[in-house]
Parts: C-alpha cells; structure tokens; sequence
C-alpha cells in the first residue's frame, strides 16, 4: 500500500513538472516532427513509384516511433538522474526508508507512461502526414513495447549511474540516442544473431504487427521467448551496474557534487 | 541513540596524494540532545553528517543508530535520521513549497488525506502559507532554506541532521531558521546534530559542541563548560592614565599573553591568567608603579574566540 502512495507520488511530480513547462514537450515535438518530415519528403522524392514504396514508408514511421520512444525514455532517466544529482534532490531520495530500488523502479514506471505524451501525438502526426493509418492493435503492441522499452532503460540506468561517477559524460549523452537508431534498424532477418542486441527485435515485431497486421498471437512463440530473456537481461544488467555505479559514487564521496 | 566510533574516511585519486577527510572520529549523542559540529573548512564536518545518512561509506569505523550499525544495515539509519544538506538544495525549485512538501511525504508513504492536514500544518508553522502557490526557485534564500527544512521534517523521525542550516542567510533569516530549530527541539521532541560556522547559530541553539579539525575531534564538551573554561581566566583592567614604560615592560615580561591598549588617555590592559594568584601579582605591578585602577572587567570571552583558540591550539 504504502509502495503504491510512492508510486503514484512520484508520477504526479513528473506530471506536475510537465505540466509547468508544457514548452519543453512542444518544442521536442515539433523538433522530432521535423526531423521526420525532413526524411519523409526526402523519402518520397527518392522512392516514389517503387512497388514497396507504401511498406517502407509504414516501416519508417514505426521505426520513427521507436526511435522517438526510445530517445525519450532514455534521456528522461538518465538525464533526470544526473539532473537530481545536481539539485542535491538525489542524496533525499537515496535517502527514502522505503527504499531506493523501488524509487528507481518507480521513475521507469512512471516515465513510460508519460512518455505515451509524446509518442502518441508524434505517431498521430506521421500518420496524418503521411496518409497511411497503421494497424493499431493495443493488446498487442503494449506488451512488446514494454519490453523492447526495457532494454533501453537498462542503457539509461549505465548512462546515469557513469554520469554520477564522472561527472563529464554528458557530450556522449545525445550519442546513443543516434546509436538507437542503429539498433531500431538492424536486420534481423537477414541475421538473427541482432536478435541479441537490444531494441532490436523488439521493434521488428513491432513492425509486424503494426504494417504487416499481425497480432502478438500470430507471432513466433520462439521470438517472443527471446525478446522476454533478452529485455530482462538488459534491464537487469543495467540496473545492477547503475547501483555499481552509484555504491561507487557514495564510496567516492561524489552522490551530492555539482 | 547516535553512536560513532573510530570513523575514518580516506580519498584515494589518481594522480594526487589521498586525503584523510575523517581521521577517527569517535562521538556520541543522546535523545533530545542538540550537538554542534564544528571545525574550519575542510574539517570533515559534512563528510561526517553524510556518513551517518549512508550518503557516503567510509573507509572504517561504525556507525550506531539505536544500536544498529548503519554502515552494515543503511536502510535501518533511513528509517531513522532525516537530514538538511547545505542549505537551499534538497527541494525541486521547479515544484511549490506545497507541493514539495506532499511529495516528500508521499515519498514516506502516507496517503493522500493525511498528508494534506499535515502540511497545512507545517506550511503554516514555517510561514510559507503566502507563498504555498509559487515555485521554490522564486523563493527567498531564507525561505528555500526553511521549506527544505520543513521537507526533511515531514519524514516524522527523531534524529534531524542538519548541514550548514544558516548558510547564506541574513540576520533576519537566521534569527528566525534558529527559532524554528529551537522549537523543534522544545515541542517535537527531536534530536539535532548540526554543522555550522555562525558561533552564534552554536551558542544559541547547542548543548554540546564537538570541534573536529582535520578529520579528528579536538573538543567535546559542553557550550557552558567551554565558557566557563575560558571565562575564569580572562580580564580587563582599566587604568587612569597612562601606563609608566617600566610597568609595561615587566607586565609584558611577566604575562605573555597579554595586550596593552588604550582607551583615550587612559590604558587597558587585556591579560589572560593562569591561575587565580596571577591576578594579585598583576595588582602587586600596577601598585608598585601607583597606577591607579580604574575598573576591572572580567572580560566574557564570546565562542568565536573560544573557538578559534581552541582550533589553534591554545588553551
Ligand atoms: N568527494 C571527495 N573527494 C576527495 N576529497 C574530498 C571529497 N569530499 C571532501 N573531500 C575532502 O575532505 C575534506 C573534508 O571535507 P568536508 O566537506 O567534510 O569539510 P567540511 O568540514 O564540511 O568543510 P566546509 O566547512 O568547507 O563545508 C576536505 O579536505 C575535502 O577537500
Ligand atoms: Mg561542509
């Protein structure tokens, strides 16, 4: 009960922080739209009048999506960590009887379904834009999602946990969300050892059900396996190094330096 | 109910020679107690406090919290200590002071109903009711300070570590941040360990002072006994007049530790002794040489000095 208060109290700080600064999700959403125009009007110059033109561009939306979920869950976690580090917020919650574990737990929680704010709207965008409606089966595409999500927070938490260690990694920050790209991108049928990265297959069966109109039921039970092991290891990983990280930093003295 | 023993803590960096921020840093307080913690820049005064909020591990030593050893069990200590640390950050500027303080006692898990009375309560207590609907960054300094430390306070434990809680503050600011510290103590019953370097935030508030310096306690006593120490030995006299060459230079001889001055046209002489004897030698001197005595003070030394004598060495 009382992790419950804790949870709902961490969410409605976020959405109040939100709220507050609504400039914030507007300007990442324009920049984010923009972008994705920049590559749809490219795409249609290049490959229109191919067979698969409709297809691939079904594809790029999904992965765009991706990507945009990617990047903000991402930058919300690691980012925020740092950010609290900075604000001397961290050393208080680190502090909470109720433990931090479930504090982190809690903010994943929470910036997935805020997160929802932004992809949302983006997919609604591109769709629009675009004029191509996608498939949206929600029992199916909520599960993959949170999993194919988890990966990713696992990288948020390593980023986090090295950047309250060293202190300067920040540039590296807006490298790895270009490397998501990369990782939304692999083909995974042309070699099924990309299976073993993370986002990876996560969002080719995304892409399944979204363009090709198939449901969770349809997919292969085999994948599906994998994608459950290979997001509980990502996310583990990840979170067993953040807390590496951050026994390091209380060792170093460093959890409350600016 | 707070126990410290024998707590070191070593920096070890590449490239420089490590640092020993706590060199054995034995202490202890009791319930109800308010215990300052003082020491120059650098002492290892927060190092310290963050040791015993599990912020920090340190290299050895124990630390008890109700008979528990917290640097083994950290969760025990959170359950048990709230803390201030330095002064205007641990609140989200972004956030009202409302607001703040409903999200740290969700964080305690108390729900949602009970929660509101209770920070009613305190916005009304620490005078932040005017301004419960701005964001903490557009705060005072002074009112940053008081909402973290109404923050840390709707944890609802006994033992209150503060860092530094005046730092930055006006005399205004300050005066009121003590009365709120003092009441506190008086009617909530809690148990304060502070660090500060405003003599007067210690003298004021503090039972006990415990100075460490370079990582080791040097004193720890009481405000009273450290004033009384202090006090017995140091004196004023005003003469009338001036103060003949022969007499100065045998006062000079006699009592090192000591300052000649003038008020006006008349001497003063500013002497500290060793003894309750030395007072008639000094007498003896000033009657040889028919220096008349105008009035002797027994000069109240205030903390600041005493401090600052007892870091330096001197007693
Ligand atoms: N993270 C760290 N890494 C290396 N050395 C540190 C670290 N934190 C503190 N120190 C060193 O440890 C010593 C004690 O620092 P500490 O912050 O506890 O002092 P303090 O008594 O709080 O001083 P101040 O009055 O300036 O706040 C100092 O010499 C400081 O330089
Ligand atoms: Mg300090």
């Amino acid at each position: 009960m009382k992790k419950l208060i804790l949870l709902k109290t961490m969410f409605m700080r976020e959405w109040l922080e939100l709220k507050r600064y609504p400039f914030n999700l507007l300007s990442g959403l324009i920049a984010l739209y923009l972008i994705f125009l920049v590559v749809f009007v490219g795409y249609r110059a290049l490959g229109a009048g191919s067979p698969k033109f409709g297809n691939t561009l079904d594809g790029i939306v999904v992965g765009f999506m991706m990507w945009t979920f990617s990047i903000s869950a991402y930058s919300t976690l690691s980012w925020e960590l740092m950010n609290e580090a900075r604000m001397g917020t961290l050393e208080q919650l680190y502090m909470t009887p109720l433990g931090f574990d479930w504090v982190c737990i809690f903010r994943v929680i929470s910036s997935f379904f805020l997160n929802l704010l932004f992809v949302l709207p983006i997919l609604a965008l591109m769709m629009i834009t675009t004029g191509r409606y996608l498939h949206i089966d929600f029992l199916s595409i909520t599960p993959l999602l949170t999993l194919s999500l988890a990966g990713v927070y696992g990288i948020g938490f390593v980023m986090g946990g090295l950047a309250l260690v060293f202190k300067q990694i920040q540039a590296f920050f807006q490298i790895i969300q270009f490397i998501f790209i990369f990782l939304i991108a692999l083909p995974i049928s042309k070699q099924p050892l990309f299976k073993a990265f993370p986002l990876a297959l996560g969002s080719n069966l995304i892409q399944k059900v979204m363009v090709d109109k198939s449901s969770i039921l349809l997919l292969s039970p085999e994948d599906l396996l994998i994608l459950l092991v290979n997001s509980a290891f990502y996310f583990w990983v990840g979170f067993w190094l953040f807390k590496h990280f951050l026994r390091v930093a209380r060792k170093k003295g460093l959890l409350g330096h600016y | 109910m707070v126990s410290v023993e024998g707590l070191t803590k070593v920096y070890k960096q590449k490239g420089k020679p490590e640092v020993k921020a706590l060199n054995g840093i034995s202490l202890s307080i009791e319930k109800g107690e308010v215990v300052g913690l003082l020491g120059p820049n650098g002492a290892g005064k927060t190092t310290t406090i963050k040791c015993l909020c599990g912020l920090i591990i340190p290299t050895s030593g124990k630390i008890l919290i109700d008979g528990v050893d917290t640097v083994k069990n950290p969760q025990w200590g959170m359950g048990k200590i709230s803390a201030v640390l330095e002064g205007n950050r641990n609140i989200y500027w972004r956030l009202t002071p409302k607001e703040n303080l409903s999200f740290f006692a969700g964080m305690m898990g108390i729900s949602r109903r009970k929660r509101r009375e209770y920070v009613e309560e305190l916005l009304h207590i620490f005078q932040l009711k005017d301004k419960e609907k701005s964001q903490a960054r557009y705060l005072s300094r002074g009112m940053q300070q008081k909402l973290a430390l109404a923050c840390s306070l709707v944890k609802g434990t006994e033992i209150l570590l503060l860092d530094e809680p005046t730092l930055g503050l006006d005399v205004e600011s300050s005066y009121e941040m003590r009365q709120l510290i003092k009441s506190l103590v008086a009617d909530a019953g809690k148990t304060v360990f502070l660090s500060s370097h405003d003599m007067k935030v210690v003298e004021d508030l503090c039972q006990r002072v415990i100075i460490i310096n370079n990582g080791k306690v040097i004193t720890d006593d009481t405000v009273k006994g450290l004033q009384q120490l202090f006090k017995v030995s140091s004196y004023r006299f005003n003469l009338e007049g001036e103060l003949p060459v022969q007499a100065r230079y045998q006062i000079k001889r006699e009592f090192g530790l000591c300052k000649i001055g003038r008020d006006g046209a008349n001497a003063r002489i500013d002497v500290e002794l060793k003894s309750a004897e030395r007072f008639y030698d000094l007498v003896e001197i000033l009657k040889r040489h028919c220096c008349p005595v105008r009035s002797i003070d027994h000069k109240e030394p205030d903390f600041e000095e005493i401090f600052l004598k007892i870091v330096r060495g001197k007693k």
